[in-house]
């Protein structure tokens, strides 16, 4: 039996999801279930959490410094290539593992300033203030509705056929692939609406303090991968190039593995999205359950959690924004039994699985008349 | 092991300018910075207040005084004022106001800690303590001051509330103020008189001050109001749990005598009973405002009742946007019903509800 959600969209998806309807009141048990098992984590965080975000950044640490050292090495090509692997490694760590899940407020309980979710500033282009907002705000409560989630295609990309058409994304395979190599500039000018002062939804005033803000980021970004670096290396005998190239490769590494995570974390085969009007009277219950269907996992071992920050636990992150991430593994196991028992489907695959499916998405949602399955 | 020894690492911490300028701009990652200027010495750091445990001794049968060498952080700090100490449990940064009794021009301040029964932190430092140990303090602040007219001082003390004006006595004493001066120190028994030997001593020293004790814990021993008005003094400081405090700067005023008078009380505030919602007093410590609110709605509405315009977000806890430090007081999660009262403790706006009275940094 393959049944439509009767607060999701109207539209044909690729593969309608097999979800059991609830009613208000098993709606209300699935929210408290949930709740619960939020509470029972919550009073078992100390010491042993506390720890492990000190270790990331330790090693965020480690592979940055011993990267950028490995670079002034210069062209050798063992070196090199180990260098610009751990320089973007160590970029990855700090992106996902560190960086997001500290800003999502996840460590707040520690109350130690440098883990202290509302000033913890992150070394990519974005500015943290920019990220807390269109990200902490505006994606993790409107998760996956059309229209009030700009996570959704980040305004480049069409994935679901209930976005409405248009020509820009015939294009769009080629549109993405400029979105991925350059994926940190992407999530960063979300923030600046370009798409609402071109239609003149806001004003230029409204937008220049923002590009201020944003420009004093970028020039500090590129002042320190482009420019210090490379200068330090000059200054030491070394080769400016091999230093300001590493920087360049590690970075698109980062921008490349953060796409692809991403990607898979909503826009996967079996990833819902939903109209607007399922936020009208939303209860707790129905907000978990959106979040439930609107995201997707990742099955893979403890390093792929890791690398991607947990979000390959994405379901859990959604439900749990704010517990420490590298507590999502056992709570997906919890929840992975909850959603059976209330007949919801968990959206989890292997990353190559997902991925396939997300450019599936990208490949057939180009066409206004998208070829259904 | 410490490259440089304290008071060269404080010569250091001067010269940092440049590093501190680097950081805010975010060139530079302050833990970073740390973690390099740590291995000179373990209480160097860039911005935050660290110091080390140079001597301790028992000043009561409870009070322990602390004496500690702070590195090169620290701004204007003044005795009478109060510090935050940090110490980690389970993970988690716990931190606890003193006053400091003693601040000296060479970065060592004195700081007296006093046995609460079933306490979480006080115990562990008064037992586990050594000197030698590194431990992070906050910003000192409080504005308690020894008053700039001349005339007669009573100082009135219950507990531990002598350490704010042991260190303002001590230091105005110093400075050669020459008018007459009161303290008189309310404990429950023999034996918690805190710093007696050294306040005899100050007594035998300048003519001008003279010390009394007396026991709560005995018949009679309780400050009365005729008690009160026998003491001399135009100008008032008094230091001690609410109820005491309260009580004493009502007698006062009523026997007015209320025209110079400072009052700090360090009890916690106080909390709802599990069933009462009524009416609380919330305090925005950052913009200054006192306002009634209740306990249902949550802090978020409520400061915007009172037109402040925090930072918001979801306005149901999820995005983190309305964080801010909770820092005196107990409240309520909305969304499970929890009590958070941990002084510096940081709550989300829109899921707490104030459970009693309540003073957020905001």
């Amino acid at each position: 039996m393959c049944q439509r959600p009767a607060w999701g969209c109207g539209g044909r998806s690729v593969t309608a999801r097999v979800d059991r309807e609830l009613n208000p009141a098993e709606l209300e048990a699935f929210g408290q279930e949930l709740d619960a098992l939020r509470q029972r984590t919550l009073a078992d965080l100390g010491e042993a959490d506390a720890r492990y975000i000190r270790r990331v950044r330790g090693v965020v640490r480690l592979c940055c410094w011993s990267g950028r050292a490995l670079l002034m090495l210069g062209w050798f090509p063992p070196t090199w290539l180990l260098g610009t692997f751990l320089l973007g490694l160590g970029k990855i760590l700090e992106n996902m593992e560190l960086g997001h899940n500290v800003m999502h407020g996840q460590y707040d309980w520690m109350n130690d300033p440098e883990f202290a979710g509302r000033q913890y500033e992150w070394d990519i282009v974005g500015p943290a203030d920019f990220w807390r907002h269109t990200h902490n705000h505006v994606h993790h409560t409107y998760t996956n509705v059309l229209g009030m989630d700009d996570d959704v295609g980040y305004g480049v990309v069409r994935l679901f056929p209930e976005q409405r058409w248009k020509p820009f994304y015939r294009w769009q395979p080629l549109w993405v692939t400029i979105q991925a190599l350059l994926f940190q500039y992407a999530v960063a000018i979300q923030h600046l609406r370009l798409d609402k002062l071109v239609k003149g939804r806001i004003s230029k005033e409204e937008v220049r303090p923002l590009a201020r803000q944003f420009g004093a980021k970028l020039a500090r970004q590129w002042g320190k991968d482009y420019l210090l670096f490379p200068l330090l290396a000059l200054l030491l005998g070394a080769n400016a190039l091999a230093v300001l190239t590493g920087n360049l490769v590690a970075n698109l590494l980062r921008n490349l593995w953060t796409f692809l995570v991403i990607f898979c974390g909503h826009f996967t085969e079996k990833a819902a999205v939903f109209a607007p009007e399922v936020l009208e009277g939303e209860t707790r219950g129905h907000w978990y359950l959106r979040q439930l269907r609107g995201s997707s996992n990742l099955s893979g071992g403890p390093l792929l959690h890791i690398l991607t920050g947990n979000l390959s636990h994405q379901i859990e992150h959604h439900l749990f924004p704010d517990l420490p991430a590298r507590r999502y593994a056992e709570l997906a196991r919890e929840v992975r039994l909850i959603a059976e028992r209330y007949g919801q489907h968990y959206n989890c695959g292997t990353l190559w699985g997902q991925f396939s499916t997300v450019l599936r998405r990208i490949w057939i949602y180009r066409l206004p008349a998208a070829g259904m399955a | 092991m410490a490259l440089l020894s304290l008071s060269l690492a404080r010569h250091v911490a001067r010269g940092l300018q440049p590093l501190r300028r680097l950081c805010a701009a975010g060139w530079l990652r302050e833990a970073d910075v740390d973690l390099c200027l740590r291995l000179l010495h373990p209480a160097l750091r860039l911005n935050r207040v660290f110091a080390r445990v140079e001597a301790r001794r028992w000043v009561a049968d409870d009070v322990l005084a602390i004496e500690l060498r702070c590195n090169g952080n620290t701004r204007d700090w003044r005795a009478g004022q109060h510090v935050q100490l940090y110490l980690e449990q389970d993970g988690v940064r716990h931190g606890r106001s003193y006053s400091l009794t003693s601040v000296a021009a060479d970065g060592r301040i004195e700081l007296a800690i006093k046995r609460q029964p079933g306490g979480r932190l006080s115990n562990v430092l008064l037992d586990h303590l050594e000197v030698g140990e590194v431990v992070e303090l906050g910003q000192a602040f409080g504005d308690f001051a020894w008053p700039q007219e001349q005339g007669a001082v009573l100082l009135l003390a219950a507990g531990s509330g002598i350490t704010p004006l042991l260190g303002l006595l001590r230091d105005a004493l110093a400075r050669g103020f020459s008018a007459p001066v009161t303290l008189l120190h309310q404990v429950r028994r023999r034996g918690q008189q805190a710093f007696a030997e050294e306040l005899q001593a100050l007594a035998a020293r300048y003519t001008n001050f003279q010390v009394r004790w007396a026991f709560s814990g005995e018949d009679g021993g309780r400050l009365t109001a005729e008690q009160l008005a026998a003491l001399p003094g135009a100008h008032l400081l008094i230091c001690g749990p609410r109820g005491f405090v309260d009580q004493a700067c009502g007698w006062w005023r009523d026997a007015g005598r209320g025209r110079s008078l400072q009052a700090e009380s360090f009890s916690p505030l106080p909390v709802l009973a599990e069933a009462d919602t009524g009416e609380v007093r919330l305090r925005f410590a950052r913009s200054g405002q006192q306002v009634s609110g209740n306990g249902n709605a949550s802090l978020l509405e409520q400061a915007e009742a009172s037109g402040l315009r925090p930072a918001h977000g979801c306005r149901q806890g999820i995005c983190t946007s309305c964080t801010c430090l909770l820092l005196a007081g107990t409240v309520r999660d909305l969304r499970s019903g929890e009590l958070f009262a941990e002084p510096g403790q940081p709550i989300r706006l829109c899921v707490s509800a104030p459970h009693g009275d309540v003073e957020v940094d905001l």
